[in-house]
């Protein structure tokens, strides 16, 4: 049954994706803008679902839906968000950078295509066991250097935005 | 009947190249950070779907993790690039109150 749903809720969040992204890209609105984003990044915990990295989906959420959509509705709220927005659409050298783009991303797509061989497993069990074993033993050094960056990352932004009070 | 690989791989591409060219194309600065978690989003998606490949073909161990390690820190950095630019882009507001880069050229103290 979970058989037939798959390309069905691939489809589904494929156009979530992709759609809610190109709002971000071309939208003016900068609220719903940022709404927008974390809908783009709810359906992408959704793919993960798909390839059976359930751990990984719900970080996803936690971590995008989250912590980084608040964040930059913060940022959003705390500053004067102007219209004049993105001058770069239609000027001259438009069909240009175009023709490079897809020049560039042609290959690409071709590229992403050519790999037919490995459908998705079907998601039996987590990988929340062998995702932990692997953090907490082979990468314990690297998760540590993490929390360090985390740790560094906070203070900064705290010295960044703290008013001098001279 | 299940998804091919190379069809995730395909949205990861589309995503990644929707978030550059937001990033080349917008100049609000909380738009632009958008763009990159976009783009960090999408590079995400094609570390798990080759990681589950990977996993499928049973190169070496069954419980071998590592593209999903990689996602988990993909996470953290991003967290902190989001929280570090967001700073900046207060830290510039506060200086000259735009968030347009095109009006914040001068890296002048």
């Amino acid at each position: 049954m979970f058989d037939f749903f798959e390309p069905f809720f691939f489809v589904l969040f494929t156009i979530g994706i992709i759609g809610a992204g190109a709002a971000v890209v071309m939208l003016r609105r900068i609220t719903a803008q940022a709404l927008l984003m974390a809908f783009s990044f709810a359906c992408m915990a959704g793919m993960f679902l798909l390839l059976g990295a359930e751990t990984i989906a719900l970080f996803q959420v936690l971590i995008y839906v989250g912590a980084i959509t608040i964040l930059i509705l913060f940022g959003v709220m705390f500053t004067k968000q102007s219209d004049g927005d993105y001058a770069l659409f239609f000027q001259r050298q438009a069909p240009f950078a175009a023709g490079l783009a897809a020049m560039v991303a042609l290959p690409v797509i071709v590229l992403a295509f050519s790999f037919k061989d490995a459908a998705t497993p079907s998601p039996r069990g987590g990988d929340l066991v062998a995702l932990g074993s692997s953090l907490f033993t082979d990468y314990a050094f690297p998760f540590e250097v993490a929390s360090v960056l985390l740790l560094a990352a906070l203070v900064g932004a705290i010295v960044l935005v703290k008013r001098d009070e001279q | 009947m299940t998804v091919p690989l190379g069809a995730f791989i395909a949205v990861s591409a589309a995503l990644f190249f929707l978030g550059a060219a937001g990033v080349l194309v917008r100049r609000n600065a909380v738009v632009i950070l958008m763009c990159v978690e976009l783009m960090l989003n999408a590079s995400n998606l094609a570390l798990v779907a080759f990681a589950r490949r990977a996993g499928q073909l049973g190169a070496g161990n069954p419980l071998d993790q590592r593209g999903s390690v990689f996602v988990v820190f993909v996470f953290v950095i991003a967290a902190a690039e989001v929280a570090v630019g967001l700073a900046i882009i207060l830290a510039a507001y506060r200086n000259r109150p735009t968030v347009n880069v095109d009006d914040i050229h001068e890296m002048k103290g």
